[in-house]
């Protein structure tokens, strides 16, 4: 058995006294992908960013490589912050810096990486993500997949152990989402730890070694896509799968 | 909330009270007034230089000088002393305040040693008896005949001063106006706005002379010696110094070197000094306050800048009980400096800090100044940093950044993106509003063209030019500003 790379243990948050996550213990293996799936409003987004502490989890425990996060001080959780990459809905690229600089601020300003180390990877970063020709562009004038690509090469630029992507498609146009995906898809096939909240359910069949579906607060069901999507055990699932079948 | 902001109001208004009965208990304790000034081999005379012949402002090889009857009293005293003379200039309003506060060494300004000036410094004895006048304009002078004369008609005075107390309390149905340079008042005696300006007789013959449209009448004020003549003014309690400066000062009235000396030496600085009123004759002097103007204003947007950063961010601090009170005290400053005058800022750092340490003026304007600029400037960042995108933070913090590196790569560069018309629109204000340490005497560009223009005795002339030299600054620092604005565009 190898050692899980997070884990969360009764993991609970309250905003002003309203439950959104309950009562959550799961953990994540290394080299896993997980797709967190579930209707709007069921706590997904608030649950990934307990894992990297963006939100401070109410009641519980979020372990990343067998430390505790919420026992530990600023400083340390800063440290095991950079091994979690993040991709968020909204891109989050700062628009007061060239692509280039976007990737090479963390790896620079936290790690003290040396400016040409620090370029050179993200041009490496770049080619990989296929968006070298805009290094020197600005967010501004590059469209919502090109803003998601960079985002992802950006967090990749810190080389975490894991990635937490935040329904990374949902505000693009659609002929933009595949581009977004396949970048992601071979992260995967590199052996990327992934934890993805997502609406793409055909990402989900495709990529995920496990589904976790949630809902009121809860992780209802925990299986592999394949039994997911032709099993669905709990009422919440089957309902949930026949409103996005349609 | 409301109730601990007045508690803390209470809080600073006790200390500041106690602190000033603190400091002059311990003055009035003992008087080396006299070796204290022979010790710093300086005695500094505090005046306002717009009264010729008693002070005013010429130009001597090309210099701006105070010169005058007065100054000549000054360094006879301070000969006597076996020390420099060295001149300082104020308003008048400010002389007092200036002498108590410990600015100055000692007032020579046509001081009249009113009873109640006595209740507040010591003064030496008379060296110059004088009497009132009214100087009304050539065109008008058969009108009037004396204070009588100006029934439903407004005569003017400069304010704080003897001829403003005794024009109110002496005349009947006339309005007084009081204004703090008497260059100003025969501006506004020529521009028809007051009928008649009372002041000392040697000041109004000065005047006269040298004002071709001016013309003066006997006042006929019912007044006692005190009220006319002048005496040299020193800090309450310091009775060695007055004693030593009474033996000059009889030598003077033994001697009648006021009128044998001094009184001919001021009126030939008088006569060259209509020779050439030209306004660029004056340049320097322009130059010169374009140049305080713009340090004082460099310096205080830089000052102000880096204190609105750190109480910007007080004003944001949560968490434990320290940052609650920073947050506490931050609000209370950003409150009070916003809910003050500027000038009332300005003043009370030059005399009240004076009191702890002797801050120069011009040291005194920035520090006032910055200190104000940090609170509206603190708002301003506060506002751009609030207009940042949470998601900015939340990315930066997911990279592993710290809270100050967040801060300053990925949210204070934003801000100040945003901010940055407000920061411009705050340096433009500014520029013009330094103006306001002209009171306490830096000699940016309002109190240089005071000088030209009791220099000149004209009065709308320099006001022109400082107009247009104003203007150029605003204009080409709005320039300046648009051009960095262009620059940080990149959506």
């Amino acid at each position: 058995m190898t050692k899980p790379i997070i884990e969360v243990k009764n993991l609970a948050k309250d905003f002003d006294g309203n439950a959104v996550l309950k009562d959550i213990t799961e953990q994540v293996d290394p080299g896993q992908v997980i797709v967190v799936i579930g209707p709007s409003g069921s706590g997904k987004s608030t649950f990934l960013r307990c894992l990297n502490l963006l939100e401070t989890p109410t009641s519980g425990q979020v372990a990343f490589d067998g430390q505790d996060l919420t026992t530990l001080d600023t400083k340390r959780v800063n440290e095991l912050r950079e091994q979690m990459g993040m991709v968020f809905q909204g891109f989050n690229l700062f628009p007061n810096m060239s692509v280039l600089e976007n990737i090479k601020l963390a790896p620079m300003k936290v790690k003290g990486t040396s400016d040409a180390d620090a370029t050179k990877r993200a041009h490496e970063l770049l080619q990989q993500v296929n968006l070298d020709d805009h290094a020197d562009a600005f967010p501004s004038s590059l469209s919502g997949g090109q803003k998601q690509r960079v985002a992802i090469a950006r967090a990749l630029a810190m080389d975490p152990k894991v990635m937490l992507f935040d329904e990374p498609t949902s505000a693009l146009d659609p002929e933009m989402v595949g581009e977004v995906l396949n970048v992601m898809k071979d992260l995967a096939n590199q052996g990327m730890t992934m934890v993805v909240v997502t609406h793409e359910m055909g990402f989900a069949k495709s990529v995920a070694d496990r589904i976790w579906f949630m809902a009121d607060g809860y992780i209802q069901e925990n299986s592999t896509p394949d039994d997911f999507f032709a099993h669905p055990q709990t009422e919440r699932a089957q309902d949930f799968l026949s409103k996005i079948l349609m | 909330m409301k109730k601990k902001l007045l508690f803390m109001l209470a809080l600073v208004v006790t200390l500041l009270v106690g602190w000033g009965a603190t400091s002059t208990t311990a003055q009035a304790a003992t008087d080396n007034s006299l070796a204290r000034v022979q010790k710093k081999g300086t005695l500094v005379m505090g005046t306002s230089p717009d009264y010729p012949p008693y002070e005013f402002q010429a130009t001597v090889h090309g210099k701006s000088k105070i010169v005058g009857m007065d100054v000549a009293v000054g360094q006879k005293i301070a000969k006597g002393l076996g020390v420099k003379l060295v001149v300082k200039s104020m308003s008048f309003d400010s002389l007092l305040v200036a002498l108590q506060t410990g600015k100055v060494d000692m007032v020579i300004s046509g001081m009249n040693p009113t009873p109640a000036r006595k209740k507040n410094v010591d003064f030496t004895h008379l060296y110059y008896q004088g009497g009132y006048s009214i100087v009304v304009n050539k065109s008008e002078k058969g009108l009037y005949k004396d204070k009588d004369s100006f029934k439903g008609k407004t005569i003017g005075a400069q304010t704080g001063s003897t001829m403003y107390n005794e024009s109110k309390k002496q005349t009947t149905d006339t309005k007084v106006k009081g204004m703090t340079s008497v260059s100003d008042l025969i501006l506004a005696l020529q521009s028809h706005k007051l009928a008649g300006v009372a002041m000392e007789k040697p000041s109004a013959q000065a005047y006269v002379a040298n004002n071709k449209q001016l013309a003066m009448i006997p006042s006929h004020f019912n007044l006692s010696a005190s009220d006319t003549s002048a005496a040299v003014a020193f800090k309450k309690g310091s009775t060695s110094l007055v004693t030593a400066a009474n033996k000059s000062v009889d030598q003077i009235r033994k001697q009648d070197l006021v009128n044998k000396d001094y009184l001919p030496a001021a009126g030939k600085y008088l006569k060259t000094n209509t020779v050439n009123t030209s306004m660029w004759h004056y340049w320097k002097a322009f130059l010169t306050g374009v140049k305080y103007t713009l340090i004082i204003t460099v310096c205080s947007v830089f000052f102000g800048f880096i204190l609105g950063v750190l109480l910007s961010l007080a004003r944001m601090a949560k968490g434990g009980v320290i940052k609650t009170a920073l947050r506490w005290l931050a609000t209370a400053y950003v409150e009070f400096i916003r809910g003050t005058p500027m000038m009332v800022q300005v003043m009370f750092v030059y005399f009240g800090l004076g009191l702890i340490v002797n801050l120069p003026a011009l040291t005194s304007g920035i520090i006032a100044i910055s200190l104000n600029s940090g609170a509206y400037i603190a708002e301003y960042i506060r506002g751009g940093i609030n207009s940042v995108d949470d998601g900015q933070t939340e990315a930066a913090r997911s990279l592993g950044l710290t809270n100050t590196a967040t801060l300053r790569y990925v949210v204070l560069p934003q801000a100040l993106k945003n901010i940055w018309p407000s920061l411009g629109n705050e340096f433009i204000t500014l520029i013009k509003d330094s103006s306001i340490v002209s009171i306490i005497g830096v000699s940016e560009l309002i109190f240089q063209s005071n000088i030209v223009r009791s220099d000149t005795y004209r009065g709308v002339a320099p006001i022109a030019v400082i107009m247009v030299l104003y203007f150029i600054m605003t204009f080409t620092a709005s320039r300046i500003l648009n051009y960095f604005e262009r620059r940080m565009q990149h959506d």
